[in-house]
């Protein structure tokens, strides 16, 4: 097995059967590790990015229930808590699914979990315990599962701000918070309505697939949601629409779908989107491949093709499965629910195949060992 | 093991005796499959997080057997055990 250095860059990919690990030292020629966590579905997995050597992975089991792992290795060894998230006797739930892990701005480890919750560990994983001001809101009663589930997938902390953090559920909307968690507001503001028209802000019922923050002013947001794609910036009073350049579902129906969004580790105004054919076929448009990318905060968006699969590439991208590392130029990766990884490492103007064959690839987080 | 109590023997599947120092058959103290459960955990800390949901329960893809009878769908403090008795713990056949 190849060593793993300082200033390699490494890629976590969760799949629906395991954890796999790719390393580079100049981002051409890859190594890979795992599979780790064998059997679990992996469906996010992160290298913490203040040490840089810490691996976390949400795992479930069918048969024996949701966890996080913790290797310092690169998975020589494994470490579980005694017990994943768990929500209260009184609350009625059961966690199920560990969907999404995020560092906090404090040492706090973020874990959100199926159905809709978050929860925080101040051990590093070992303890758990949850966002009460969240999870037993009165208004939860209101909230509603969509095609994955009743999840919630995204965790946005603020830098520099431990009060301040955004999360995601689907299909109930972006909540924010300015106190620690102890109170939260829906921000839906501007977001499409299924049946027409924009909804507003402090309402539920939209349907978040993922959220960026912009690499210079983490006030400003990216969105792929499932009706559109659309951009916040600090002040704004909603959401806009920003999908020039996008392909579009059909014309009765101008939104373009997708579920990923991630943004540039540095420039201002960059992010990556994977548009697909729509929420009635959710593939990639026409057989062929690309990402599209933005430069101008989502004014205009290109299509990036070079070198990924434009015949018969039938696959989905999920939610967490397009991410870019923290080099100069930005790598970016992508993986399928059939199994490829692409990996650019010129920002996305041209790809390779980094792995075939995988399991289905649930996420894609990519960092630089030691930090940055 | 509490005095008093049954003696049963508890056997687990392969994919738990990674949570259980790789062992796979335990003979414990309990009158119920929680005590059972509370046991086992007891020697091994994590184990019942592997067994139970967040409200007691059995976890949903867990099938326990009390001798041949099944026993999974009730509620765990239900289940009285008798000396001798055999708890078989099964992954249901499930998932893809």
């Amino acid at each position: 097995m190849a060593a793993i250095k300082k200033g390699d860059t490494v890629v976590l990919v969760g799949t629906r059967k395991g954890l796999f690990l790719f390393h580079s030292r100049d981002r051409r020629r890859w190594q890979s590790r795992g599979p780790f966590l064998r059997g679990q579905e992996v469906r996010h997995a992160i290298l913490d990015p203040r040490d840089g050597k810490t691996v976390y992975a949400g795992g479930t089991d069918e048969h024996w229930g949701p966890a996080i792992a913790r290797s310092t290795d690169f998975g020589g060894r494994w470490t579980m808590g005694e017990e994943g998230p768990r929500y209260s006797k009184e609350s009625g739930l059961t966690a199920t699914r560990v969907w999404q892990l995020q560092a906090g701005e404090d040492g706090d480890l973020w874990a959100g979990v199926e159905p809709a919750g978050l929860f925080r560990s101040g051990d590093g994983g070992k303890t758990w315990a949850s966002v009460d001001g969240l999870n037993y809101r009165p208004e939860r009663k209101d909230w509603q599962p969509g095609g994955g589930g009743l999840v919630l997938h995204t965790i946005l902390p603020y830098p520099g701000e431990p009060n301040r953090m955004l999360v995601g559920i689907s299909s109930s909307g972006v909540f924010g918070t300015h106190d620690g968690g102890a109170t939260w507001q829906e921000m839906n503001g501007g977001v499409r309505k299924y049946e027409g028209g924009v909804m507003k802000d402090n309402v539920i019922g939209s349907c978040p697939h993922k959220i960026a923050r912009d690499a210079r002013d983490p006030a400003v947001l990216y969105m792929q949601n499932h009706v559109g794609v659309y951009r916040r910036r600090r002040g704004d009073p909603g959401w806009t629409i920003i999908e020039e350049g996008l392909p579009k579902i059909e014309k009765k129906v101008p939104a373009s779908f997708g579920f990923p969004m991630a943004s540039h580790p540095h420039d201002a105004g960059t992010a990556y989107v994977v548009p697909l054919e729509g929420d009635f076929n959710r593939v990639t448009p026409k057989g062929a491949m690309a990402v599209y990318r933005t430069r101008n905060g989502g004014n205009r968006w290109q299509r990036l093709s070079k070198g990924l699969p434009q015949k018969d590439a039938w696959f989905t991208v999920l939610r967490d499965a397009l991410r870019t590392d923290d080099g100069d130029p930005a790598g970016v990766y992508v993986g399928t629910t059939t199994g490829q990884l692409y990996a650019s490492r010129n920002e996305g103007d041209s790809w390779q195949l980094l792995a075939d064959h995988l399991n289905g690839i649930q996420s894609v987080e990519a960092g630089t060992v030691g930090g940055r | 093991m509490v005095e008093g109590e049954p003696t049963v023997r508890v056997e687990l599947p392969t994919g738990l005796r990674e949570y259980a120092g790789g062992r796979d058959s335990f003979e414990v103290r309990a009158g119920t499959l929680a005590d059972a459960v509370r046991a086992l955990n007891a020697q091994f800390p994590g184990l019942a997080y592997r067994l139970l949901d967040d409200q007691g329960r059995m976890r949903r893809y867990v099938l326990v057997f009390v001798n041949e009878d099944p026993v999974a769908h009730l509620e765990p403090e239900a289940v009285r055990l008798r000396d001798g008795d055999t708890v078989h713990i099964v992954p249901s056949v499930a998932g893809g």
